[in-house]
């Protein structure tokens, strides 16, 4: 049996690399006394798998792992156990049954969105969605595999919203993962510094979704299941 | 400050899962109900401290079972501390985050001889006095605990307070003694301290010198306090606590396990091992304490590992059924057990193949030195023998490498010892050839001999830089294949040999090393050699004073006034016996061998289980 889950990660876990992630993860299920599923051979490992992974510095609202049982078990029931022994600052949100022929997040996953938290300055945010997805190009500096050339931004973002808040403006920007261009957060950065954005501005970072895009629809890798 | 740590600093560091805190068990207790406020200071980096098993234990003794509360930092890696100094951060504790000069204590382990520069340098990040004299009661008592302390002169200018021996067998003890004597001046306090056995105050005593330089005596100031030292040792270890729930970290660390302690000490009696005589006598925990406590802890961390440690693992009493039981209990989960370097025998070799069902370890054997002579020498109670019978089982059961453990540098070493080692190595590769599926691979480590205050060798000189690095010569002359040899920096080991048998006088040494820029001496990325040099000449040590003298028995040595137990006339024999290759025998199998340890405590070996293997 298969189950797809949703959680969240917190400010205070936001520094964990990947791996530091699934050992939390793993060690979680274990602690839980989940019936997981162990691969063949040496070393054994649970069949756990994370969507994309999340960018240390930056927390995130809706993150997804796929795992394997070897026993039936409710998904309202593993969200309770799982709840009981994650550290503060990861909760498990969501969770379903996945059938065999659904492929793994690492498949699907081909988009995600990204939250800027600013400062409210003089700024005129509002204008900035319409200079932006109006340009033909947008150059940053790559951060990923060729780091330091130059990398063409645009075609990788489909949206950006500017919300004004008491407190703060939120900036969301839709961008996508894998191939053909992926776009990271501290590329976007960049891209918002180079726009006049200062540093001391940026309040804080997170990661508010991953996708499922198929053409201008952005699915959650819950939808398609259900 | 927390908010300013997560937002300014950690964003621009290495591995900020360092600094976080937050981890699964941390216990996090309200800071105005407790009593004494100890911060417990590992001085080297967090996945080092977080794997310290003695460091578990007093976290959760202090924080479990008493009203004062400890809270844990690690040395910072010098791109934190730079993002700290400059953002004026103090140092800070993972628990409440708050400056470590607030605290009442602040205690160091000293795991190692050269972790002292990194503790001076936890001190001035928390802008704390790094000398004792200029602190007063308005700053922690800074103290010290661990292996190291067993010669603590050479920091004692730096340290209020040593604590030495078994440390959950005196904290509590010692901060109860600190509640009650809050209010008190300073000098008061070290002298209500100074009452507790294994608890040593070294601006307690003045110091005279020999005009030869070597070290007189040592005297009290007051009638009160101890002219001796003794460590303090827990009788029992099913007894003594243990954590159910240690803190499990976020970020991978060096010993990522959970850990049983099988048994402390060591009665093998190899004559260069400083643990060996600390640490003694042996003492076991039963199997039914340490399954319970296996269950426990992979209950509270979800590990999927069980480490079973102790100076000499192969050698505990229930080893072979504990193994068993372990690996059959949760192989279901997919946990394993791991061991420690093994015993060199064809035993220790089937229960590594037994651990090696679940998940694959590395193969490591300490046979130490190349020759009979050299083995009897050092009282390696090894042949050749059984160390190839050893390797061939290993071989033969699908293990296709393995790592050993040799020393250079012992007293009374020729060129006879090296190509000994040479010779082992190529014994070990034929048995290998003849034995093996594959072709196999051998990775030798060799480390240079440093003599250790409270051993039978405390009297030897040291090789010198010199003479270690024509040995590696000699030993790396040819490239031997599918063998990889590794040497231990000789110049580390010249300066772990000044600080290993040094006196109080070493302390402005150190303090100029610091101050030129040392620490994380003990990374060779950081380690530099010639910055202690010149710390030496200003400060007007001459370093080989320390390393290159054959002591005569009758010298007085520094760390005398510390009472591991031992008898010096036993150390003296054995030195004697050394000398002319004559063994000694294993207190646990051959009977007592008169060390004076155990008549000293009114305690005994303590074996817990028929052995079985
Ligand atoms: S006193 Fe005897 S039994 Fe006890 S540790 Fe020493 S040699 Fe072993």
């Amino acid at each position: 049996m298969r189950l797809r889950a949703e959680y969240r990660v917190e400010s205070n876990l936001k520094f964990l690399g990947n791996l530091d992630m699934m050992n939390l993860m793993t060690r979680a299920l274990r602690r839980a006394a989940i019936p997981f599923a162990l691969s063949e051979g040496f070393n054994p490992h649970v069949k756990l798998s994370m969507g994309t992974v999340l960018p240390v510095g930056v927390w995130g609202k809706k993150e997804y792992f796929d795992l394997e049982l070897i026993q039936e078990m409710h998904p309202g029931d593993f969200i309770e156990k799982m709840n009981r022994v994650l550290p503060l600052g990861m909760e498990i949100q969501q969770c379903i049954k996945l059938d065999d022929k659904q492929d793994a997040l690492m498949k699907i996953i081909n988009a995600a969105s990204y939250t800027f938290v600013l400062k409210p300055s003089d700024y005129d945010y509002s204008a900035l969605p319409d200079r932006l997805m109006s340009q033909d190009k947008l150059l940053v500096k790559s951060r990923g595999k060729q780091k330091g050339i130059d990398k063409d931004l645009r075609p990788g973002i489909f949206k950006i919203t500017v919300n004004y808040y008491e407190q703060s403006v939120m900036i969301g920007i839709w961008v996508n993962v894998g191939e053909p261009i992926n776009v990271r957060y501290d590329e976007l950065l960049d891209l918002l510094k180079d726009q006049g954005v200062k540093h001391e501005e940026v309040l804080d970072i997170f990661r508010s979704e991953n996708f499922m895009r198929a053409g201008n629809v952005f699915y959650s890798p819950f939808e398609k299941v259900r | 400050m927390k908010d300013k740590i997560f937002r300014d600093i950690l964003p621009n560091v290495s591995k900020p899962a360092r600094y976080t805190g937050s981890e699964v068990n941390i216990i996090c207790k309200d800071w105005d109900k407790c009593r004494t406020k100890m911060a417990f200071a590992f001085p080297d980096v967090y996945e080092v401290g977080m794997s310290h098993v003695g460091s578990k234990i007093l976290y959760g003794l202090v924080n479990e079972k008493s009203d004062h509360l400890l809270e844990r930092v690690y040395a910072p890696w010098p791109d934190m501390e730079k993002e700290m100094r400059s953002h004026e951060i103090p140092l800070f504790t993972l628990e409440s985050f708050k400056a470590v000069n607030e605290f009442d204590v602040v205690g160091f382990t000293l795991q190692y001889e050269l972790a002292i520069t990194n503790v001076l340098n936890m001190l001035d990040m928390s802008d704390i006095p790094l000398w004792s004299k200029d602190r007063n009661e308005q700053y922690p008592l800074i103290i010290a605990g661990g292996p190291v302390v067993f010669n603590p002169e050479p920091y004692a200018d730096f340290f209020d307070v040593f604590i030495v021996g078994d440390g959950e067998e005196v904290l509590l003890e010692f901060l109860d003694c600190c509640w009650e004597n809050r209010h008190l001046k300073r000098q008061e306090q070290l002298l209500k301290l100074a009452l507790l056995e294994g608890v040593y105050v070294p601006s307690l005593y003045s110091v005279y010198y020999n005009e030869n330089g070597t070290f007189n005596k040592m005297i009290p100031l007051y009638e009160s306090v101890p002219d001796t030292i003794k460590k303090r040792v827990v009788a029992d270890l099913d007894d003594a606590y243990f954590p159910d729930k240690p803190v499990l970290p976020y970020m991978s660390i060096v010993h990522d396990r959970a850990v049983l302690e099988v048994m402390r000490g060591c009665q093998r009696g190899c004559r260069f091992c400083h643990a060996g005589v600390v640490y003694r006598p042996v003492r076991e925990r039963s199997i039914k304490t340490l399954k319970k406590q296996a269950s426990e802890q992979l209950a509270s961390t979800g590990y999927d590992e069980i480490g079973l440690t102790s100076l000499s693992t192969l050698d505990y009493s229930g080893v072979d059924s504990l193994v068993k039981d372990l690996v059959k209990e949760y192989r279901e989960q997919g946990t394993g057990v791991s061991l420690p370097s093994l015993r060199v025998d064809a035993f220790s070799i089937e229960l590594a193949n037994e651990v090696q069902k679940v998940r694959k370890t590395t193969l490591t054997l300490a046979p130490e030195a190349g020759t009979q002579r050299m083995r009897d020498i050092i009282n390696k109670n090894v042949t050749e023998e059984q160390l190839l019978a050893a390797v061939k089982a290993a071989f033969q059961s699908g293990w296709l490498s393995i790592k050993l453990y040799f020393m250079d540098g012992l007293p009374g070493e020729t060129e006879e010892d090296l190509e000994g080692i040479l010779e082992l190595l190529k014994k070990i590769r034929t048995m290998g050839d003849e034995n093996a599926r594959k072709k196999v691979e051998i990775r030798a480590s060799i480390a240079s001999f440093v003599p250790k205050a409270h051993t039978p060798f405390q009297w030897h000189a040291q090789n010198t830089i010199e003479e270690l690095e024509e040995k590696r010569r000699v030993l790396s002359r040819n490239r031997m294949k599918r063998i990889k040899m590794s040497f231990h920096d000789s110049r580390t080991s010249y300066l772990e040999g000044v600080f290993s048998r040094g006196d109080r006088r070493l302390s402005s040494s150190i303090y100029l090393a610091w101050q030129k820029g040392s620490k994380f001496d003990g990374w060779s990325e950081y380690f530099n050699f010639s910055r202690w040099m010149e710390a030496f000449r200003e400060s007007d040590i001459k370093p080989d004073f320390y390393t290159s003298r054959l002591r005569p028995y009758d010298e007085v040595l520094p760390w005398e006034f510390i009472d591991t137990g031992v008898s010096k006339a036993y150390l003296q024999d054995e030195n004697e016996k050394a000398a002319t290759g004559i063994t000694t025998g294993d207190c646990r199998w051959d009977g007592c061998t008169g060390c004076g340890i155990c008549p000293a405590f009114a305690i005994d070996l303590d074996i817990k289980e028929e052995f079985g293997g």
